[in-house]
């Protein structure tokens, strides 16, 4: 009654781009988990574990973005050379950090960070992979969250479609009983950002950065009203006293993983 | 009703009685928090706070978790086997205070309306229930909404009075849990000192409601209040902690997961809320209240008015955890203060059906 | 009121909550594609206990690990242990529904909801209109009021879809209308070269359709949401009584039977309460009046 998705042991691939790894060491942080996974696929590239070249593949996961022309390249390669591409973390699906440096022009970014010496980088604007290639499947998070993965992977083998969360952070931190991080005095980005990850920052005492991106609806003008003075919640005004927040600051830090859309995101 | 009274060590050795034979769950200061209190699984008497602030997450949590399993199932040729995962073993659930309490009653109308969720009602014949009065903070407003001094559907009420507790009896079970420790018959001054107490727990609310609960409703079916809920909605994150937190919310959503072996899994239910834009999309893409301002609407009319007409109570019971929740500072008893001071000082100018 | 639940009330470990929550098996008898995306599966239930169910009534089909969802049944309730559903690959368990082959099992729960007024339209003449998929439902009432003519006065099918081949269920409806047990009229909004018929959209034959006895008429509608205020407009111009004109309702159903909130239109659970109102039940309700704003 299962429904393969796969008439033979489907052949699987890792690559990464410009990224920290950070999210295949999560995957291989898997540990017994990983070998019931592999059970159902047959790994023929991944080069942070192994040595083999694959040419055709029915799933390549890749990680990180695009930040050269040669990423373009080589991502379109991929694309072609396999069945079913799946994003591996926020770099892949929403260009996370790397684009970070997408704020200054190419040219002066090479100088400013290699000097008058810089050699020949061939660096174009930064975009996630799902912006270069249509993308089958997709796991955010910085790191990707080892269960989404395992959902992922799960929906890859049994065909079926994956839609990331739509839902806001405070959900899953509402579910597991986590005390509201602005009780703690901080600011969270939680109300604006997806989840999928569990609250697993909350979770082991840290505020969440948004590093799965935006909901679709985030209302990003509400988290600057909730700073006005005549519209805070005591909690708000605790926090806001404490850290001396402005918006400024509240604006970089909406800006790491996912800038907020100019001018209004949503609707009323 | 029969009131009796019990010493500390005498409820303490209730306490130890009951962990004997099952779980216990009650109010436990948070070890990642201290001055915050959750329900959890009880170990040692000592490890209860009775005189605790509201929890962030209700008790209603133990009849109808954030997530559960509805069913595993295991695929095979001849289709598949279903089981439907239904814990038997009792409990006792202490520590509830009246506004809890209230919420679990509504919850039993709404949720045991036939046909009835059997998830909820079986948990809820597993429980005994042992409520506790409380100390109002700066959120709670059960003075509007009648539920300052509900009882039902406690097996055991405790009301701190001097050398202990005083006790009410509201049923057989809590008379049977009850005889298994030393009580004494409650005098005139446990009544009256109880009734100080209680006096002294109205006075300090301080967020109310400028029309009695039941007022509310013929409000909110007025209508007219477009730009309150646009206003509303300009600051509304739509993160759903409101609809999270709130002991009367039983909106929920299902799926399935296969395990890893892709031969069996389970379908699973969580808790939703009405504030998610993708609350009522379709699979054909249409959503039915995708403008955020409709969204925040409906959780006031179908709080206040829907399931005020279905079930002849408001589903709020004054709590406060979803304006304490809300760092917004969308506030429950603010809003409906601002709708009745709409609805009546702006009758005449106000557009009428709309909002 | 502020009734407390009675040892009575719960259920019992034998009792009866298994009917609605939990899935039973029925075996896939026939699959047959009707448009590219779309295909009927008649399904017959493995289980003993009687199942039987009236033209409206949707139930909630499992593919298990694939989900569930709410499909109305397309046939006559006259063998109703066997029956039909017209399922658009639309989503993950429609999708895996459409892989499923003969011989496969699958998943039931229900019926749910309350169905079209079969009694109130007794001795009325009927104007069935349907939008697309939307005839899934309505097949089961043609198919019912066919299987007992003597019942109901003429029956006027008007089925309006995007594209030709989108039309379905035509060669029978063709059938019917051949032998004049019903009055067809089928249009399209974009024809192909072998389109014979009428080009616009589903208003169009209705406007044309002289109604003697507005007073002995009913209308039964199903169709996108777009495609109501018009029909609604039309009727009413054709003064068909409020109460004489049924809607059938599409919503977020998740559990079936008024619980998990995600079909709520104002104080009613379209799954519980609908999903066929009728519009004098709609026509003060806020959320349904907005949804035809929305569509402008």
């Amino acid at each position: 009654m299962v429904i393969k998705n796969f008439s033979s042991k489907p052949r699987a691939a890792f690559f990464d781009f410009a990224c920290c790894e950070g999210c295949q060491l999560t995957v291989l942080q898997l540990d017994d988990r990983l070998l019931e996974l592999m059970a159902h696929v047959e790994i023929i590239e991944w080069r942070q574990v192994m040595s083999g070249r694959g040419d055709k593949y029915d799933i390549a996961f890749c990680e990180g973005g695009v930040v050269r022309n040669e990423d373009v390249d080589r991502i379109r390669s991929i694309r072609d050379r396999t069945d079913i591409l799946a994003a591996l973390g926020s770099c892949a699906s929403i260009a996370c950090h790397n684009s970070l440096r997408n704020e200054w022009n190419v040219e002066y970014a090479i100088k400013h960070v290699y000097g008058e010496n810089a050699g020949d980088f061939d660096l174009i604007p930064v975009r996630p992979i799902s912006e270069v290639v249509e993308v089958d499947y997709q796991a955010t998070g910085c790191p990707v969250s080892l269960k989404e993965f395992v959902t992922v992977f799960e929906h890859i083998l049994t065909g079926k479609i994956y839609r990331p969360p739509n839902d806001p952070v405070c959900r899953e931190c509402k579910q597991n009983d986590y005390v509201c991080v602005y009780e703690k005095g901080r600011i969270c980005l939680g109300p604006v950002t997806r989840c999928g990850c569990g609250a697993a920052c909350v979770a082991h005492g840290d505020a969440c950065h948004g590093c799965r991106g935006l909901v679709d609806d985030a209302n990003t003008d509400a988290v600057f009203k909730a700073l006005e003075p005549k519209s805070r919640h005591t909690i708000m005004e605790q926090m806001v006293r404490k850290n001396r927040l402005t918006e400024t600051d509240l604006m970089k830090k909406l800006s790491i993983y996912d800038p907020p859309k100019k001018p209004e995101n949503g609707k009323e | 009703m029969t009131y009796r009274t019990i010493s500390i060590t005498n409820l303490n050795r209730l306490f130890e009685y009951i962990i004997e034979s099952k779980d216990l769950f009650a109010p436990k200061e948070r070890e990642d928090q201290p001055g915050f209190y959750r329900f959890d699984r009880i170990l040692k008497p000592d490890e209860i706070t009775l005189s605790y602030g509201t929890t962030t997450i209700p008790p209603k949590a133990f009849f109808f978790p954030p997530e559960e399993t509805l069913f595993t199932f295991s695929l095979s040729d001849e289709g598949a086997k279903l089981n439907p995962e239904l814990e038997e073993a009792p409990f006792v659930l202490a520590g509830v205070h009246p506004c809890d309490l209230a919420a679990i009653e509504a919850l039993d109308l709404a949720l045991g309306q036939p046909p009835a969720d059997h998830r909820w009602l079986f948990n809820r014949r597993r429980a005994v229930i042992i409520g506790v009065d409380c100390t109002p903070d700066e959120y709670c407003f059960c003075g509007s909404v009648n539920t300052l001094n509900s009882r039902n559907p406690a097996d055991l009420f405790l009301t701190p009075v001097s050398g202990g507790y005083l006790v009410e009896i509201p049923t057989a079970r809590g008379l049977e849990l009850l005889s298994s420790v030393e009580t004494f018959e409650a005098g005139p001054e446990h009544l009256e000192e109880a009734e100080t107490r209680r006096k002294e727990k109205t006075a300090q609310l301080t967020a109310a409601f400028n029309r009695t609960s039941a007022d509310i409703a013929g409000v909110l079916e007025s209508g007219g209040f477009g730009d309150i809920w646009k206003e509303l909605a300009s600051r509304c994150y739509s993160c759903g902690s409101c609809n999270l937190v709130c002991p009367t919310c039983f909106c929920f959503h299902t799926d399935d997961r296969f395990e890893l072996n892709l031969t069996s899994g389970h379908r699973f239910r969580s808790w939703d809320s009405c504030q998610f834009l993708e609350f009522a999309l379709v699979t054909g893409g249409h959503n039915f209240r995708g403008l955020r301002r409709n969204r925040v609407r409906h959780r006031w009319r179908c709080k206040f008015l829907h399931l005020y007409k279905e079930f002849g109570r408001v589903f709020c019971t004054g709590c406060g955890r979803c304006s304490r929740a809300c760092t917004a500072d969308i506030n429950m008893a603010d809003v409906i203060n601002r709708l009745v001071h709409e609805s009546e000082n702006h009758s005449e100018t106000r557009p009428g059906k709309e909002g | 009121m502020n009734k407390q639940i009675q040892e009575s009330d719960f259920p019992n470990p034998e009792g009866h909550w298994e009917l609605y929550w939990l899935p039973h098996q029925a075996m896939v008898r026939r699959t047959r594609r009707l448009a590219s995306r779309i295909k009927l599966l008649k399904l017959e239930m493995s289980t003993k206990a009687a199942f039987s169910y009236f033209p409206g009534q949707f139930i909630q089909l499992s593919v298990f690990g694939y989900g569930e969802a709410p499909i109305s049944i397309c046939s006559s309730p006259e063998n109703s242990n066997v029956f039909e559903l017209c399922i658009r690959d639309a989503g993950n368990l429609t999708h895996a529904a459409h892989d499923l082959e003969p011989g496969d099992r699958a998943g039931v729960r229900g019926p749910f909801g309350h169905g079209f007024p079969m009694n109130q339209l007794k001795g009325k003449n009927i104007l069935v209109i349907a939008g697309g998929i939307g005839i899934a439902p309505l097949r089961s009432l043609i198919q019912t009021t066919m299987a007992n003519p003597g019942d109901y006065g003429g029956i006027s099918v008007f089925y309006g879809a995007k594209k030709p081949a989108d039309l379905l269920f035509i060669d029978e409806l063709e059938n019917l209308n051949a032998e004049d047990r019903l009055n067809l009229s089928t249009i399209v909004d974009e024809p192909d070269r072998q389109w014979p018929g009428r080009t616009g959209v589903v208003t169009d034959p209705l406007h044309e359709f002289k109604i003697g006895d507005p007073e002995n008429t009913a209308a039964v509608i199903a169709g996108p949401p777009v495609m109501y205020r018009f029909v609604l407009m039309k009727l009413l111009e054709k003064e068909i009584p409020e109460d004489q004109i049924y809607f059938t309702l599409e919503r977020r159903f998740e559990c079936g039977m008024g619980k998990c909130g995600h079909c709520r239109l104002d104080d009613v659970y379209v799954c519980r309460d609908g999903p066929v109102f009728s519009y004098s039940d709609l026509r003060d309700r806020r959320e349904f009046n907005e949804i035809k704003q929305d569509e402008d």
